[in-house]
């Protein structure tokens, strides 16, 4: 950083406002759609595994092992097959969901209390119509404590995808960098932090709205 | 022993848990601390140990004010057992017994080899000692925590409702175990419980708290029953207190009659003479054989010929207590309890009725020990 | 499929050429680098998330600020944060570390504090009532009794830090990132794949030892499931 230039230039702030809010949105969709598609791959798979027990140890085995391979190499392994996309960031930002979201899913629909279970049973729920109306309900608020830590996290490592020209706010960082200049990147933390927690905030809303009976209740972080 | 010099244990947002408690337990005795939930009975038992500091008075151990001694230190020479066990979840059975032992800074070898014999004198196999606390059920966890208070050999022993955390079968064979081994070891203990059968059944002497933390009573189990202090002692221990005092009185006071016994030689005829509706057949030393129901005699023959019903419950003069006579009244087909000597001969027989009325005016009756211990 | 086999004979290829084995440039050296960089701040971050979680687990104050830094921190992109410092500080290793180790302490230290406060009570209760000392009941219960949480928080710090200890390559540091930066600025296909297997071999690598390590310390008591209730 060249001496003399101050760690923020609100000015440029104001100049880049359209444009920041242009990335902000890309931002927001390369981070949370692969949240998205995570739930949908994880919702089925977690019950599943939460059913047949034998298939929970190894899918989360591989689940934990993807989820270790750093995003960059990840992104590299998929620029082969989708180029320098959208897709390529989205990708592997899905598949590291799965590491959270499965087991969510699965603690979830462990933490339906037996006798309500046997009660549905009881009732002649048929199998789907009870996993359905009854044990995924009442397993809303420890699948969403899930979804916000993988949004959360999503959300910071979209950034990196700017490696391969698909970074969302990530695109500040790096011109911050090629420039010398703090105030694009310092911007950019700031915006893709403000827009973790409050997509985080935004779901804690969510899970109240969804499951009222828990609303007294301590949720789960 | 110990003893409880106006002590009180007041909580900053102005609760009382414990007022002004002074007490003293006996060394070598069971005490058990009862009454309903938040009177202050779990505080004190854990002022004992330090686990709680009272705000004022003096807690002391053999004459020793217990605040002079440091609180590990203090607590490695005195049993803690909990109502689930608090059992360590990390550690193999044989090295939970062996805490404090390995505190105490024992050898590996000496600790495992105390551990081994307090498995066994658990009643718990030995194959138990390499497995942890949760291959166990309830009941067994439960041992192994008596067995990790025992670890040190200390002479008093605090247990915080250590039988509460299990189903009613389990708890009266643990129970009746613990009456055992009380016998075998003599500790000083207090017993916490807000179950005044448990009380009852295992104290020596029974401290009754009210909420609030007030000493309500202490008492022997028998005087409890006898002669409760006022209305909320004589609510606690229950309206059937008549019966659970049948435990203290000796089956020797109980008045009998003779009733319609006959021996298996009698033609039948004899039986139907009287206005019984059942007779008690008995073999030629007067030892009981069965019931024979008048109704359905046979014409002719002796009642040796006769199908009998079973007896039920005897009870014995010698040992047992009014509640076995009771329990035989209920059980007998004939609604008669049938009491017997030494030898197991008939001595004569009562219904319920003429055993509470016949019982029920002697507060003071003599223990009787083999209803109880 | 043929595609995805001639991407393994690439990288086979890539491997085995003798020049990836030496000098500044070879496997070797930026793997040494990477170690170092993740082993250093993994250390740092090991020493005080251990000891700060540790000891809000014990004694249960500041548990509430110590959720929210965890929080807070999750939310912040690694990638920022490295090339913020590069621009501020200058290309050099030291701050670089430094942000590292800020990024690996929160898991360490959120895993720890939970893992020593979900301690059972009555364990804890049973723990001081045989007569542990404060230090006795952290170290022979608490701690033991952590260990999951506590290998997980450390795991997870591990896979953060060796994830941006390869994306700290993009503003100029050394490490097995460099492969990928530089492949990708030449148009070296090649080269950027052969890094990012090596990448994908490390982390598995720090997988398989953290289950190795799991097994190794956790007490066989805290895995087996009850027979009984």
């Amino acid at each position: 950083m060249s001496d003399g230039e101050p760690l923020i230039r609100w000015q440029w702030i104001g100049d880049h406002a359209a444009e920041l809010a242009d990335y902000t949105g890309i931002h927001l969709r390369l981070g949370l759609l692969p949240v998205l598609f995570g739930l949908i791959i994880s919702v089925p798979l977690g019950i599943l595994c939460h059913r047949y027990r034998w298939l929970y140890p190894p899918v989360l085995t591989v689940a934990n092992i993807l989820y270790s391979i750093p995003s960059l190499a990840l992104f590299m392994i998929f620029v082969r097959y989708t180029g320098l996309t959208e897709r390529t960031v989205m990708i592997p930002l899905t598949i590291y969901t799965l590491s959270v979201l499965v087991p969510n899913v699965v603690d979830g629909l462990a933490s339906v209390p037996e006798p309500v279970r046997l009660a549905a049973t009881a009732m002649g729920f048929g199998a789907i119509r009870r996993v359905v109306q009854v044990e995924l309900p009442i397993a809303v608020p420890v699948v969403i404590a899930g979804v916000r830590v993988a949004a959360v996290s999503s959300i910071s490592l979209v950034a990196v995808g700017q490696l391969i020209g698909q970074g969302g706010l990530g695109y500040y960082i790096t011109r911050g960098l090629q420039l010398d200049f703090p105030t694009p990147i310092i911007t950019a933390i700031v915006l893709i932090m403000l827009l973790a927690l409050a997509t985080d905030a935004l779901l804690v809303l969510a899970q109240r709205l969804l499951t009222p009976w828990s609303r007294n209740k301590v949720t789960a972080s | 022993m110990i003893r409880f010099d106006a002590v009180s244990k007041n909580y900053p947002n102005g609760t009382t848990a414990v007022d002004e408690l002074s007490l003293e337990l006996a060394e070598g005795g069971l005490t058990v601390l009862v009454g309903p939930s938040g009177c202050g009975k779990t505080t004190t038992l854990r002022m004992v140990n330090r686990m709680v500091e009272p705000t004022a008075g003096t807690v002391s151990l053999r004459g020793q004010d217990i605040r002079e001694v440091n609180a590990p230190e203090l607590r490695r020479g005195i049993g803690y057992v909990i109502q689930h066990a608090g059992l360590f979840p990390h550690r193999t059975i044989l090295d939970n017994i062996a805490t404090v032992p390995l505190l105490l800074g024992w050898s590996r070898k000496k600790a495992r080899a105390r551990a081994a014999e307090l498995l066994e004198l658990v009643g718990l196999p030995s194959e138990m000692a390499k497995r942890y606390p949760n291959q166990l059920s309830g009941g067994q966890q439960q041992r192994v925590g008596v067995a990790r208070a025992l670890g040190a050999d200390p002479p008093v022993l605090l247990m915080d409702e250590p039988f509460s955390a299990v189903d009613p079968i389990v708890r009266a064979e643990l129970q009746a175990e613990f009456i055992r081994l009380q016998k075998e070891l003599h500790k000083t203990i207090v017993f916490v419980t807000h179950d005044i059968d448990e009380a009852i059944k295992l104290g020596d002497k029974i401290a009754v708290f009210r909420t609030g933390g007030k000493l309500a009573q202490f008492d022997t189990p028998e005087r409890l029953l006898a002669d409760p202090a006022d209305d909320f002692v004589a609510d606690f221990v229950g309206h059937d207190r008549g019966i659970r005092r049948l435990s203290f009185v000796n089956a020797a006071d109980v008045p009998l009659r003779d009733g319609p016994v006959l021996a298996a030689t009698s033609p039948v005829a004899s039986a139907r003479t009287g206005d019984e509706p059942w007779v008690l057949v008995v073999d030629d030393g007067r030892r009981p054989l069965g019931w024979a129901a008048v109704a359905d005699l046979p014409e002719s023959g002796t009642l040796a010929d006769v199908p009998l019903a079973p007896l039920g419950h005897t009870f014995s003069l010698v040992g047992d207590s009014a509640r076995a006579a009771l329990d035989s009244a209920l059980l007998s087909p004939a609604r008669l309890a049938v009491g017997v000597d030494a030898h197991g001969a008939v001595v004569g027989v009562a219904d319920a009725h003429e055993l509470s009325a016949g019982t029920g005016g002697t507060a003071d009756a003599t223990r009787a020990d083999g209803g109880k211990r | 499929m043929n595609d995805f086999l001639n991407q393994i004979r690439l990288v086979g290829d890539w491997l085995t050429s003798s020049k990836q084995w030496h000098g500044d440039d070879g496997i070797p050296h930026r793997l040494l680098e990477h170690l170092t960089y993740s082993g250093l701040s993994l250390l740092f971050a090991a020493v005080i998330g251990l000891t700060l979680g540790l000891l809000v687990g014990h004694t249960g104050r500041g548990a509430f600020a110590v959720a929210s830094v965890a929080n807070l921190a999750r939310a912040v992109p690694t990638f920022g944060l490295v090339v913020l410092v590069v621009t501020l500080a200058g290309l050099s290793t030291t701050p670089v570390l430094v942000a590292l180790v800020a990024l690996a302490v929160p898991p360490i230290l959120i895993n720890t504090f939970e893992g020593v406060r979900g301690v059972d009570p009555a364990t804890r209760d049973a723990a001081r009532g045989v007569g542990m000392t404060e230090w006795e009941v952290l170290a022979r219960v608490e701690v033991p009794m952590a260990l999951p949480l506590i290998l997980l928080g450390l795991r997870v710090a591990a896979i953060q830090v060796v994830a941006t200890a390869t994306v700290a390559a993009y503003p100029g540091l050394g490490g097995l990132g460099r492969f990928i930066v530089d492949g990708l600025s030449r148009n070296d296909y090649e080269l950027v794949i052969g890094g990012s297997t090596v990448v994908v071999v490390l982390a598995l690598v720090v997988q398989v030892a953290f289950t190795a390590l799991r097994r190794a310390v956790v007490s066989p008591g805290l895995r087996v499931s009850p027979s009984k209730s």
